[in-house]
């Protein structure tokens, strides 16, 4: 037989499936029944792996650039090629070096992309790229619970009894999550959506809360204080808990009359949602991370709400923050960041550094690093040398400050626009030509096995990474993906109990899986002795005023149309042609508006308007939808050339996550 | 009518194994998933494994498929072209009568219209089918319904059906009794035929305790889909639930829509694919211009439910294009296969 057992590589959602192999090539690909996650469903993305994983848009040979452009060398030439040009940096490399690592790596590259950063070049400037929200959330629930991940389980969906979806449209961006807590309502779970546009996801709930854009975190603080002062909430235990009091008294301050008309949404409303919240036996929080996903704050308040609600750490429960790209919270657990190590191990914990130390036996630079993205930002001056693994967004962000930098290093399977960046590029054996695991959003740690020899014989990570350590004399001996993984499960407590052959013959295993969790764990529980506590929060809440002379509100949608702009859904064929069959219809690109303003602004489906905020204008086509609402507007951000330069020079807005709204003024041309 | 022994029966799949690459349904070690798929050796098959996940279209209509293969010289300004066929002479053994019927309605449509699709002409050409009656069905069929099972009737060169001890024999083509002839199989005697009889009422009467996930009284509501007379809140109703994923349609066994793609390749050559593709998919009948309906959604799920369900359909397959497998049921993110979608109708009629 054909089929052979492996995990989707795209979302966070990991859901099973099964390659087909007909004499050492792909050949298809088909959903897996009995997996626990995905249950014989794939969305469009997954159904199409294979026209992705066949692509001969390739990376098939090691480049070095001179004088401005590329020049086929082998691996031994480009790898002593990087070492003298780098040889300058490497004794003060701490500062002059930061690694962008890769969200849908597997465990075991990111963990070596780790390690070579920290133990070969001495840097702590770690970054975990297209990912802008998740290390909030991971920061909220690791105060909160003592849990750095989503705390509860997908298989547990079905059986909890109230669901609460905040902002993002899971149907686009997880669709198998989105389809799980869709059958979860139809069989009689309350789902409440918040959001200020009315998604797919919004049409399937029982109940959506259409906010004024920016309103949403005030939206979530009111449900909780409606909570608070209505007596809804957990009174035994949720205000003897650690940060209840200042979190009652930043309530109190909102007025409530005044926070109920710039929401939009009735008291009444906001009113049943508290009590069927807290009145619920369990509740579940979704909401996605990363790009355009919410931002630590918001995050902030979801926790608390839930807290006040009393429906963490119980069965059937769960804070859910998800992870639209395969192997995010992966990335962190693997400790591609500036702060951490693996397993949301504290780098400035001296005793974690030293059992690193002595395994790695090296030494490591006592200081935390810091964030590659807000150092190029900041146009540092110290930084000269950058690392990037497979970047697959199609855009590339801070493109002058990356061409200033001296030396760029690409690792990467697929070509792609990041590629020009670099001076030296290595080629790297790609999913199923290698052995490697990977996280899903529910801490499922899973394998996917090699399948298929190296395209072109390229180099595996860990071969590659190998040389390079040893050519700056230091030994690394691993003969298997598997022999990294068992050195990752020695050094991480959540990963201890962990090993390959658990893991070939499961559909994955949730962390912590230690001596504690023999067969994993499912969700957070309480026990006895575990103490919650609430977030801190801002209190402050972003004023969004339209004015006379910017009257609409515009919502800059991102997560939605986010697998627009990435990179390898380019290489398939009909996930590709269906993300752009849009563009078909609106080679502009489009704004939405709700019909009464079209009426108003006297403009029809099509026609063109001029869009403009106080820092630029763009020309887009009308789409007429009654999924805005009067006076907001929605732009998607998919299309490079026209609508992200607006969009980018809004970029301190994305920062607001959720909440990001610009006002505008929309003519007719 | 012939009789081999129920331990015997692998015989047959062995002596095509000779001659013929060889299908059949396998199960999957790891997740006890079963596959209708090729095997390397005969005894990978189980012939008592349930309704296989994946039914053996993508043997005659591969999911994605090299049927073209160009070169084009620049300087000669020439291009080279060379036309892949899959040659290769397969045999399906075990096919249950609902995928059979599949097939005959990817004939019907691949062959049997003013065009025919040579490609797929030579999948089929050289094939040999073994079919096996269903004596007891599973919990997602509903084959009854539309008439496709459980006992096979037409389209196969042997038809095997368990009773008892034996598998009873039946040669459907000079094929299927050449082959028996080789094999030296018994002749049943002709109470085997009152025998079969019996095992096929018992296995239609079992539907109703067994075949529990899926029911779908499929006549009234080809009447509706035909006539138009279905309130749009219906559809809507469905249209919301589509995550438009394709799957319905990449599971169905008698779903044909394909799309065409040329691949370059990196030595220079490009390679012409045809691929699965699907109605569900806004690109897939995406029109010229600036045409943009004004439900999309709705417009494309009740495609596929008229392709399926309307009379009009079903006089280009000579029956209903479901095959009542129940597979669509299972992969659908919404809650919007077929079985499903029927039960909406017949709500909105009975109402
Ligand atoms: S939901 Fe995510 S993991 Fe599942 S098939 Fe789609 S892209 Fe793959
Ligand atoms: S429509 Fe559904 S139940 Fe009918 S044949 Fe196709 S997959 Fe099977
Ligand atoms: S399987 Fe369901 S969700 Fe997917 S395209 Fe078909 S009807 Fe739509």
């Amino acid at each position: 037989m054909d089929y052979k057992s492996g995990v989707c590589n795209f979302c966070g959602t990991g859901c099973g499936n099964y390659l087909r192999i007909s004499d050492g090539k792909i050949t298809g690909v088909y959903s897996s029944r009995n997996h626990p996650v995905s249950k014989g469903r794939l969305c469009v993305r997954g159904w199409h792996i294979h026209e992705w994983l066949m692509t001969d848009q390739r990376i098939s040979s090691p480049m070095i650039k001179v004088d401005g452009s590329f020049k086929n060398v082998t691996y031994e030439e480009a790898v002593n090629f990087m070492m003298e040009k780098l040889s300058p940096y490497m004794g003060s490399s701490a500062k002059a070096i930061g690694f962008l690592g890769a969200p849908r790596w597997s465990n075991e590259n990111n963990y070596l992309f780790m390690k070579l950063a920290r133990s070969v070049f001495k840097t702590n400037n770690i970054t975990l790229d297209s990912e802008s929200g998740h290390r909030g959330s991971l920061n909220v629930l690791s105060k909160v619970t003592g849990f750095p991940a989503m705390t509860g389980s997908l298989e547990q969906i079905e059986k909890t009894k109230f669901i609460m979806v905040i902002g993002s449209d899971l149907t686009r961006i997880n669709p198998i999550i989105g389809s799980e807590i869709h059958k979860a309502q139809m069989a009689g779970t309350k789902v409440v959506t918040l959001g200020s546009r009315k998604t797919q996801m919004a049409k399937l709930s029982n109940l959506h809360l259409q906010c004024r854009p920016g309103t949403l975190k005030l939206t979530i603080a009111l449900i909780a204080k409606v909570a608070i002062e209505k007596g809804y909430m957990d009174k035994n235990s949720a205000s003897s808990m650690a940060g209840f009091n200042d979190f009652a008294s930043s309530l109190a301050a909102i007025n409530m009359a005044e926070a109920i008309g710039s929401t939009g949404i009735s008291l009444d409303d906001i009113d049943s949602v508290a009590k069927e919240l807290c009145g619920s036996e369990s509740a579940m929080a979704f909401w996605s991370t990363g790009i355009s996903g919410a931002d630590e704050d918001t995050v902030s308040y979801i926790a608390n709400l839930f807290l006040i609600a009393g429906k963490v750490g119980k069965e059937n429960c769960g804070l859910n923050s998800i992870t639209g790209l395969a192997n995010l919270q992966g990335g962190y657990d693997m400790g591609v960041a500036p702060d951490l190590l693996t397993g949301f191990q504290s780098y400035s914990d001296g005793a974690v550094r030293s059992k690193f130390e002595k395994a790695w036996q090296v030494q490591l630079p006592a200081e935390v690093g810091n964030d590659v993205y807000q150092l190029l930002e900041n146009k540092n001056k110290d930084l000269k040398v950058l690392f990037v693994a497979e970047h697959d967004e199609g855009i590339v962000k801070y493109e002058k400050e990356i061409a200033n930098l001296d030396f760029v290093v690409y690792f990467g399977s697929y070509d792609n626009p990041f590629v020009n960046h670099a001076d030296v590029v290595f080629p790297i054996a790609a999913l199923i030509e290698d052995d490697g695991t990977y996280t899903n959003t529910e801490r499922r740690v899973q394998i996917s096995q090699k399948r298929i020899q190296a395209f072109n014989g390229v180099l595996s990570v860990r071969e590659l990474f190998s040389m390079i350590a040893a050519k700056s004399g230091v030994k690394w001996s691993y003969n298997s993906s598997e022999d990294v993984f068992k050195e990752i499960a020695s050094l991480t407590p959540s990963y201890s109990g962990l090993s390959y052959d658990k893991l070939i013959n499961s559909t994955g295993i949730q962390w912590p899986c230690n001596s504690e969790y023999p067969n994993g764990c499912k969700s957070f529980l309480l026990k006895s002795g575990t103490a919650l506590s609430f977030a801190k929060v801002s209190g402050t809440f972003p004023a969004v005023n339209v004015s006379e002379a910017f009257p609409f509100l515009l919502i800059p949608g991102r997560g939605e149309y986010f697998w627009h702009q990435n990179n390898i859904m380019k290489k398939s064929y009909i996930p590709k042609r269906e993300y752009n069959a849009t563009l078909l219809v609106y080679p502009k690109g489009f704004i939405e508006i709700n019909s009464e303003d079209a009426k108003k602004l006297q403009v029809r489906e099509h026609w063109t308007v001029k869009i403009s905020s106080d820092k630029g204008s763009m020309n887009v086509s009308v789409k007429i939808s009654e999924d805005v609402k009067p006076g907001t507007a929605y732009v998607p951000y998919f299309i490079k050339e026209m609508i992200t330069d607006f969009l980018l020079g809004h970029s301190d807005k994305s920062d607001m996550g959720l909440d990001a709204t610009i006002p505008v003024r929309i003519e007719r041309v | 009518m012939y009789l081999i022994e129920k331990e015997n029966v692998m015989k047959i799949a062995e002596e095509l194994a000779k001659n013929y690459e060889l299908f059949g349904p396998v199960v999957d070690k790891g997740t006890g998933q079963v596959f209708f798929d090729r095997v390397n050796d005969s005894s990978e098959i189980s012939l008592s494994a349930e309704i296989p996940a994946i039914p053996p279209k993508h043997v005659v209509f591969p999911q994605i498929e090299r049927i073209m293969k160009y070169k084009y010289d620049r300087s000669a300004k020439k291009a080279e072209i060379e036309a892949i066929l899959d040659n290769r002479s397969k045999a399906i053994f075990g096919i249950r009568p609902c995928d059979l019927t599949g097939l005959i309605v990817l004939d019907r449509f691949f062959l049997g219209q003013e065009f025919v699709d040579e490609i797929y002409r030579e999948h089929r050409k050289r094939m040999f089918i073994v079919s096996q009656n269903c004596i007891a069905p599973f919990k997602q069929c509903f084959c009854v319904c539309t008439d496709s099972g459980p006992f096979a009737d037409e389209g196969y060169d042997l038809n095997l059906t368990l009773l008892g001890d034996y598998y009873l024999v039946e040669a459907g083509s000079d094929k299927g009794k050449e082959l028996v002839q080789r094999l030296g199989l018994k002749s049943a005697d002709p109470s085997y035929a009152e025998m079969k009889k019996k095992a096929n009422d018992k296995s239609i009467s079992l539907f109703e305790s067994i075949a529990t996930d899926n029911k779908a009284w499929i006549s009234r509501v080809m009447n509706r889909i035909t006539t138009g007379f279905i309130k749009e809140d219906v559809w809507e109703y469905i249209g919301k639930q589509c995550f438009e994923c394709g799957a319905c349609t990449f599971v169905c066994p008698t779903c044909s829509c394909f799309n065409v793609e040329d691949h370059n390749r990196f030595d220079g050559t490009t390679d012409r694919l045809r691929t699965w593709d699907s109605c569900s998919f806004e690109g897939y009948t995406k029109m010229a211009g600036d045409h943009n309906p004004r439900h999309p959604v709705e417009d494309r799920r009740n495609k596929r439910f008229f392709c399926k369900l309307s009379y009009s359909q079903s006089k280009k397959y000579l029956r209903p294009g479901c095959v009542g497998c129940g597979r669509c049921q299972w992969v659908c993110p919404g809650d919007i296969g077929l079985p499903n979608v029927v039960t909406y109708i017949r709500r909105e009629i009975t109402e």
